[in-house]
């Protein structure tokens, strides 16, 4: 089994060798070391096998070595038992998959229940699939019933499906098949919904934003269909450690969730150095490359004689770190390979070799990309270095984890690099050894997802008066879909009438229709390589944008804006685009607001106009502007979300009598609220906007061409602020999606945590006067003035967050 | 707000035409309104006209009776002498000739149990119409048709379905049809086994019955028609086989895609013309499921005489071990085939022992040129034939490879075994 049961309750000897190397880092490189964390060893606690397991399942299990269980498996079990809905949320290599395996396999073997598990990755799925089988082979083996365990996704064959559906007992899917292939079909799966007694779900932390409030909703019509055939399931989830896991298994699944989060397996102790790179330009800000520190701790590992792990941020970055440390390491072709690189687009033979090679232990330095922060067996490693923050807490232990799994003390280094994120996330350790500081949120009833899924429901079973389907009214839904010719109303039901397939046209991971795709034509080819949603193609998808995907640069050649495609090329670019942002914010409607500070904050519904009048073409790692490009789109309008700030207009005038310095602590501390706003609410940095205007949509400020905070009018003609009526900026926060995505609500819950974490990012910055890992890029000459970008953010976040902060001297 | 208005609000704004909001008697937008906000500007289309359908109206336009309130039935004795494209419709035929028969029930699984044995000929034609192509639980068979030998003739029985939450009487009442009560029957249908059956199946279940169609043996002429005319025609359409086998030239006829609009046009505007041709139209396609089961038995007795692919049908008996009736089409046929309709009737031949054949196919083969038949010479020649010499001679003749040296090898040891003794006998 992936993660096997206790191994021993003895507590371990400390291993010399990964202690030693964190002295001698310590020793070399204090300056560097921001954070030095040690969280002590934990011996397991183990509670017996349940009594009353279905025949030959106690011995299968004893069989594999497990006689005992940690607590919060038998917790889990007792809780799936008794009907109860529950998520696991223990760390990596807590031996989760037995959580739900045991209660599943118990059901199944005493009497023809059926169980559906969903993964997020096919991947994941057919490892969950080789397991389940080798677990049928050892009940059988001790004369027990086997368990017929499938996966079902897009490569099942056609003859095969109907095997699926008919003898299952378990099947093991993802939630674009259950949406578009086993609910609108579930007729054909009538045997094996109406045994079906465990929805599985794995990664539950990835069911987060909009992937997460569509994936709610086929629950809801899951439980539907549910209904229908008689059977109420219970959900059993197992996530990676965030801070609400229960709330949004909670809101996934629509029923109470009991969180089980103390994990009762044993761990090695564990060492955690936070690592910032050296400045080596202390006015830029500008620090030496998280990568000539990752290679430098790895090469120092393997030296000692420990095996490690390097996790890069893209496939571009394993590749760079796998060559420099073969340089060192595999010199002589004629002894065995001690660096290995491991990343998705292998071939799965090329996988499984560089997987069994690891867990034989014949390799010293593993580079990977996220592919192994997932249940890929790979053995025991002692060192993990992060060359850069993941996004998420969640996943920097997932990948931590992958450490001192064999009870042994384990080390793990964060390398930050400059990003605003990882340079806020290594000077506060407590975001790893506290409490989560991350929330999942999903938005389940977002009119425009919800729409959807009222379709594909009615679509699956008809509607009866009085039902109900999220929070909106129902009627009015159905209404609509009868006035658009999709339903019929006829006695007390809702019939679907259409001619189509509704779940073909939704796709779980966009808000509303008119996603574009993204079209590589390198050679002549024709191969579609992504996916955009509709609200943020215009800005990444222009004419000229360099489009990244896994650090492999794409440039965009041909826009077919009505046909939703864009076709691109590869290229060698040496720098990336960056569109110039003109976006105008109406306030529709103020839902709550409060003073805070010497300013206020409030959420509501704003109206958004959004121009993107040319490019930035910005080279990499020196972030020098060398050129510019126009963009041809049409104006973007959206209707959304938003949190806004404001600071009170004497206050703001006393701390920052100029305007344009005024507008330029704005923008920066805007700058700041973002990146700190996206780590709490676990966002990619693009599902929220940012914008500085007035609030009526009379001006906005940008970043202008020479990199000035600068005014611009309705028409997007620049305004003089000086001469601007009521000088009242507004700092909003938006959700990037139409409607909204439920984002922008929790961050007014947070409002003052956020400006504080934004004060202290920039206050704690290393450089002087700004640069991009606080307020974003600065003019040169710009630390020498009087009051900096930095001291002007500052100054406003102060005024926001409450307190003054004095800001005529020079720098801070 | 609304969530019309709140929809329309979202919606829309990128779209082009401005819609007023639509005030509402709620305080705030209505829904469309809200949509029309959020979205993201693709067309909204417009509300659709809604008028109540008279179905007695309707009922009497079709000829239809009323069984039950949205459940209507047009029955009609349809005489075996109705001309149907060249020839005249027939009686119930018995096939005597297509390799399919007879034929299990769908949902038979276990070679254990074998169905009952029905009797031959009490075949029930079946053919829906549907609300559309996608499939999955939204799509509805609206139409049933069923054509049902009878005496000398046939009888046809369509069941109409006229409003949607009268599905449970209708499926009831055309079910009734289907079940063991109606008497033995046999279906009919082309293309039914994997689009009307498992679609009647779904109504069914979703209807919370049981299907009775799974327990009925079904004949699926799809299966011979592709078979027989895959490589010859440029489809195998319902309608392309009824043209070229039946001669029927349908005129007027309303496109079996139109469907699903008359319906829906019935459903929403209570129109009734469309809806006849719908009926007229399944009628026509279920004469035709009578008309080509007769002359699909034809082809499979004579596939060259309707210009059908001998060498497939050939194999369709073999593969239900009818290696004679096989033998006897390929044989018939010999001038047509090519050389790998060639190999089989020469392996038939082998089978049948018939030595001199099969030889004389490969023969002819060799002197082509081919590879397989030199293969097969040499086989015959080493095992059979005791011409060791002219073996060895074939086997050089091969392509390189391992077969080929493997063959070599064999004979030239047989060859010298043979000398030896030969020599041997001699010194005796």
């Amino acid at each position: 089994m992936r993660d096997s049961g206790p191994e021993s309750t003895k507590m371990p000897a400390p291993d010399q060798a990964v202690i030693r190397l964190k002295a001698r880092l310590l020793r070399s490189y204090r300056a560097r070391i921001c954070g030095d964390l040690v969280r002590p060893a934990t011996a397991a606690s183990l509670l017996e096998l349940p009594p009353d397991l279905a025949p030959g399942l106690r011995e299968a299990l004893s069989d594999r070595g497990l006689s005992q269980l940690y607590s919060h498996q038998r917790e889990a079990f007792d809780l799936a038992q008794a009907g109860r809905h529950l998520v696991v949320a223990t760390p990596t290599a807590s031996g989760k998959t037995l959580c739900y395996n045991l209660p599943v396999l118990d059901a199944v073997l005493r009497g023809g229940k059926k169980a559906l598990y969903l993964f997020p990755t096919k991947a994941l799925a057919q490892d969950q699939v080789a397991e389940l089988i080798e677990l049928g082979r050892a009940l059988k083996t001790a004369g027990g019933e086997g368990v017929r365990a499938y996966t079902f996704d897009g490569d099942t064959p056609g003859d095969a499906r109907k095997a699926v559906r008919t003898r299952g007992d378990i099947v093991v899917s993802n939630p674009d098949m259950l949406h578009q292939a086993i609910l609108p079909h579930h007729t054909k799966w009538a045997q094996f919904f109406e045994g079906l007694a465990y929805v599985v779900v794995d990664e539950l932390h990835s069911y987060r934003g909009v992937f997460g409030s569509h994936v709610a909703n086929v629950f809801r019509r899951l439980r539907r269909v549910c209904r229908f055939y008689g059977v109420r399931p219970t959900f059993i989830f197992t996530s990676a450690t965030i801070a609400n896991p229960a709330e949004l298994a909670q809101r996934l699944c629509g029923e109470t969730v009991t969180a089980i989060t103390e994990s009762g397996a044993p761990q090695g102790e564990r060492h955690l150095l936070l690592w910032n790179p050296p400045v080596i330009n202390p006015d830029l800000g500008i620090r030496a490359s998280a990568r000539s520190q990752t290679t430098r701790i790895a090469r120092m590992a393997a030296v000692v004689g420990l095996k490690a792990i390097v996790f890069a941020r893209s496939r571009l970055m394993v590749e760079v770190i796998t060559k420099y440390l073969k340089d060192v390491f595999d010199k002589d072709p004629r002894h065995p390979p001690r660096v290995l690189a491991y990343r998705g687009g292998y071939l799965p033979s090329e996988r499984r070799l560089a997987e069994q090679a690891m867990r034989a232990g014949r390799v010293d330095l593993v580079v990977s990309t996220s592919a192994l922060e997932l249940g890929v067996d790979i053995g025991a490693l002692d060192v993990a270095i992060l060359n850069g923050y993941p996004g998420t807490v969640a996943a920097t232990w997932q990948r931590l984890g992958r450490a001192g799994r064999r009870l042994r003390p384990s080390l793990g280094v964060l390398v930050a690099t400059s990003d605003p994120l990882d340079q806020y996330l290594v000077r506060h350790p407590e975001f790893f050894f506290g409490a989560s500081p991350e929330h999942a949120r999903i938005h389940p009833d977002q009119l425009l997802i919800l729409l959807e899924h009222v379709r594909c429901a009615a679509f699956e079973l008809p509607f009866r008066d009085g039902e109900t389907f999220g929070a909106e009214d129902l009627t009015e839904m159905l209404s609509y879909l009868r006035d658009q010719g999709v339903l019929q109303h006829q006695g007390d039901q809702w019939f679907w009438v259409a001619d189509s397939y509704p779940a073909n046209a939704v796709s779980l991971r966009s808000v509303a229709e008119g996603n574009f795709v993204v079209i590589d034509t390198t050679g002549g080819r024709q191969t579609i390589i992504a996916e955009v949603d509709w609200s943020s193609a215009p800005g990444t998808l222009y004419v000229g944008a360099i489009y990244m995907i896994q650090a492999q640069p794409y440039q965009v050649e041909r826009l077919d804006w009505p046909g939703r495609k864009a076709f691109v090329t590869r290229t060698q670019a040496d720098y990336y685009t960056d569109a110039i942002d003109y976006t105008r914010l109406k306030i529709l409607d103020r839902f709550q607001g409060r003073t805070c500070g010497l300013g206020a904050t409030a959420n509501g519904e704003v109206h958004l106009v959004r121009r993107y009048p040319g490019y930035k073409k910005i080279r990499y790692y020196s972030h020098d502007n060398i050129g510019y490009g126009n963009i041809d789109l049409p104006d973007q309008e959206m209707h959304t979300t938003s949190v806004w700030w404001q600071a009170e207009p004497r206050a703001l005038e006393s701390a920052l009598p100029d305007r344009a310095q005024a507008i330029e602590g704005f923008l920066g501390a805007a700058y700041a609220l973002h990146h700190v706003a996206a780590l709490r609410s676990m966002a990619e940095l693009h599902d929220l906007g940012r914008a500085v205007g007035d609030g009526q949509g009379t001006w906005f400020a940008v970043t202008g061409a020479e990199g000035r905070g600068q005014l611009r009018g309705p028409d997007n003609a620049p305004v003089d602020g000086e001469g601007v009526d009521r000088f009242e900026p507004t700092l909003f926060l938006y959700d990037n999606y139409p409607g909204g995505v439920g984002l922008s609500a929790p961050l007014y819950d947070a409002a003052d945590t956020l400006v504080r974490d934004a004060r202290d990012l920039v206050a704690g910055c290393a450089c002087t006067g700004g640069c991009p890992a606080c307020v974003g890029p600065i003019m040169p000459g710009d630390e020498a003035r009087a009051i900096t970008p930095r001291a002007a953010a500052l100054a406003v976040l102060g005024l926001l967050g409450g307190a003054v902060e004095v800001v005529a001297e020079h720098g801070v | 707000m609304g969530f019309e208005d709140r929809l329309r609000r979202i919606r829309g704004q990128g779209g082009g035409t401005e819609v007023p909001p639509v005030p509402s008697p709620t305080d705030g937008p209505t829904l469309a309104e809200r949509l029309r906000r959020v979205s993201t500007g693709r067309a909204v289309p417009e509300p659709t006209v809604t008028r109540t359908p008279d179905e007695a109206a309707l009922a009497a336009v079709l000829g239809a009776d009323i069984l039950a309130p949205g459940v209507l039935r047009l029955e009609r004795r349809i005489d075996a002498r109705l001309r149907h494209g060249r020839g005249l419709l027939g009686q119930a035929h018995v096939p005597q000739h297509l390799p399919w028969m007879p034929v299990h029930p769908v949902g038979w699984i276990s070679a254990a149990h074998p169905p009952e044995a029905h009797p031959p000929g009490a075949w029930l034609c079946l053919d829906t119409e549907t609300s559309g192509l996608a499939g999955g639980t939204g799509t509805w068979a609206f139409l049933t048709g069923l054509l049902r030998a009878e005496g000398s003739g046939w009888c046809l029985r369509q069941y109409l379905l006229a409003r949607l939450d009268a599905e449970a009487a209708y499926l009831e009442l055309m079910g009734a049809e289907l079940g063991a009560d109606a008497g033995p029957a046999c279906l009919l249908t082309y293309n039914g086994r994997s689009f009307d059956a498992p679609l009647l199946t779904t109504r069914f279940r979703l209807a919370d019955r049981s299907a009775p169609l799974v327990a009925l043996p079904h004949l699926d002429l799809l299966a011979p028609t592709r078979r027989a005319f895959a490589r010859v025609w440029p489809d195998c359409r319902l309608a392309t086989a009824e043209s070229r086998l039946l001669g029927v030239q349908r005129a007027d006829d309303l496109p079996g895609s139109a469907a699903p609009a008359a319906w829906l046009g019935w459903l929403r505007r209570g129109e009734t013309g469309p809806l006849a041709a719908v009926l007229r139209h399944n009628r026509a396609d279920l004469l035709s499921l009578a008309g080509l089961l007769p002359v699909l038995d034809a082809v499979y007795r004579d596939p060259a005489a309707f210009g059908a692919d001998c060498r497939s049908v050939a194999a369709a008996h073999q593969a239900r071990g009818d290696q004679a009736q096989a033998l006897r089409i390929l044989a018939a046929n010999r001038r047509d085939l090519d050389a790998a309709g060639l190999h089989d009737l020469a392996r038939l031949y082998r089978h049948a022992q018939d030595w001199g054949r099969a030889v004389g196919i490969w023969e002819e083969l060799s002197a082509r040129g081919d590879p397989q038949a030199h293969a097969a010479l040499a086989r015959f020649h080493e095992h059979r034939g005791g011409d060791l010499g002219r073996a060895l001679e074939l086997a050089l003749a091969l392509p390189p490879g391992p077969e080929r040296e493997r063959r070599c090898r064999r004979i030239a040891e047989k060859l010298e075994r043979a000398g030896r003794n030969l020599s041997l006998g001699g010194l005796g």
